[in-house]
């Protein structure tokens, strides 16, 4: 059984955070598909649980001049199955669609995913590939932050005591641009996770990101492995994709866990950026065609 | 004990389960298995890894489905809540076609998982009413059972889908 806590439905973003100023040991719930999983183990205990559902401007996908603004307490499931995100965005709807299984996907929201920082985050290696910024909010005003400043070690974030996240930004595809996600799971969470972010124009990529998720603490960027992408002409990305994923091999961080020895996840990443790097060739190839 | 329980913080409640209001007085860490299972009585929805995995407390709250065992009674509030009991007819109990689908397939042995299951495939014919045998697996994948190894099941749901369409 949880431990007893008091649960409050603030009306605003300002009352939350003033909630969480004012009630000592107190927690932000959403869908509750991590805290009230961890509660039940007794693994956490808080007096206060502040209830973000009924939070409707906290709610729904938006189209901007640069992109989408998804609000925080958006579900997996109202992500997947938005129009607006499947016509704009297709990449982040096949990843939302193999998020748990289906009962959390309707349940757990896109911001409780990153907050909580559970290091197997499918959405946190997408979203760091696509270079995603996100919206945090206390009662005296917002800011913006990088995704890769957000996620600070397993379970810790940036957010200040009194602050929660309000949106994630996801810039819009440029011409030429496409995200690729990849995943190995053998439970509910990855085991390894890869995502790029790449930018082909003529036949050479022009741009790129690596991210490496679920293996370590934190979804890392690999600058070094992205600049083997990089000026490299699609017929020669196979190869060079084998040298991202030797740096991948040779230099992330990775932990030992259920799904692995440190050493194995790491060659998993590997492969998964060979894949997703094949993956990418065929898109941009079809695009051109 | 009394005096424990009379300290810890309470909340009155309106849940609809199976058609039928209930105004219930709980405790906000109870979860909605805890409270169907326990003052409810309604024990057909089972509680297993108790880790949102296996999908046997599967139940629907409005419509979608939910791992009742990780979901808190307070947030069912005034929503419509349908377990494994609300799926036969009540007046009549005549079964759903679905459910006696799986008795003519023998889609259980223990039975211990048929309640998630039945709901599941449930809210998955009501979405998808003609699904292919690839939506079926893909829409089942979240609900574990040890006994069958699955392909009754899915010739189940499959089965239940040609005949709602023909009836």
């Amino acid at each position: 059984m949880i431990h007893p806590f008091e649960l409050h439905r603030p009306g605003s973003v300002a009352e939350a955070s003033g909630m969480l100023r004012e009630l000592p040991d107190a927690a932000l719930l959403c869908g509750g598909t991590e805290l009230l999983q961890v509660m039940k183990m007794g693994l956490a205990r808080f007096e206060h649980l502040i209830d973000l559902k009924r939070l409707d401007e906290l709610r729904g996908i938006r189209r901007t001049d640069d992109g989408l603004t998804i609000g925080a307490i958006t579900t997996h499931r109202e992500l997947e199955r938005s129009p607006l995100i499947g016509e704009s965005y297709p990449a982040f709807v096949e990843m939302e669609r193999e998020v748990a299984n289906i009962r959390v996907r309707n349940m757990g929201s896109i911001g409780g995913n990153l907050c909580f920082a559970e290091p197997h985050s499918d959405p946190a290696t997408f979203l760091l590939a696509a270079n995603a910024t996100l919206e945090l909010a206390t009662a005296d005003g917002r800011r913006e932050m990088g995704i890769g400043e957000f996620m600070l070690e397993a379970l810790t974030t940036a957010l200040e005591a009194d602050e929660l996240m309000t949106a994630i930004r996801l810039p819009a595809l440029r011409p030429g641009e496409q995200v690729v996600y990849r995943k190995l799971a053998f439970v509910e969470r990855p085991a390894a996770s890869v995502g790029c972010k790449v930018r082909v124009e003529d036949g050479v990529v022009r741009e790129a990101r690596v991210a490496v998720g679920s293996i370590g603490d934190v979804p890392v960027l690999l600058d070094a492995a992205a600049n083997e992408l990089v000026d490299c002409s699609l017929s020669d990305l196979e190869a060079a994709g084998e040298r991202a994923a030797q740096i991948i091999r040779d230099e992330c961080d990775a932990s030992d866990d259920i799904n692995g020895s440190a050493e194995y996840k790491r060659h998993l990443a590997g492969t998964l950026l060979r894949r997703a790097l094949r993956q990418v060739a065929e898109g941009a190839t079809h695009a051109a065609s | 004990m009394q005096q424990a329980s009379q300290t810890r913080p309470q909340l009155d409640v309106r849940l609809i389960v199976n058609g039928r209001p209930h105004e219930l007085r709980i405790e906000p860490r109870q979860t909605l298995a805890e409270v169907l299972r326990g003052p409810l009585g309604l024990t057909g929805t089972k509680v297993s890894c108790d880790s949102q995995v296996c999908g046997t407390c599967t139940v629907l709250v409005d419509g979608l489905t939910v791992s009742s065992c990780t979901y808190l009674a307070a947030d069912a509030h005034d929503r419509e809540v349908t377990t494994v009991e609300g799926l036969a007819n009540p007046d009549t109990g005549e079964l759903t076609v679905l459910q006696q689908s799986f008795i003519d397939h023998a889609a259980f042995q223990c039975g211990f998982c048929t309640p998630g299951f039945l709901i599941t495939a449930t809210a998955l014919l009501e979405e998808t009413p003609r699904p292919t045998r690839e939506q079926v697996i893909e829409g089942l994948e979240g609900n574990i059972c040890r006994c069958t190894g699955y392909q009754q099941i899915i010739d189940a749901v499959m089965t239940a889908a040609e005949r709602s369409a023909s009836s």
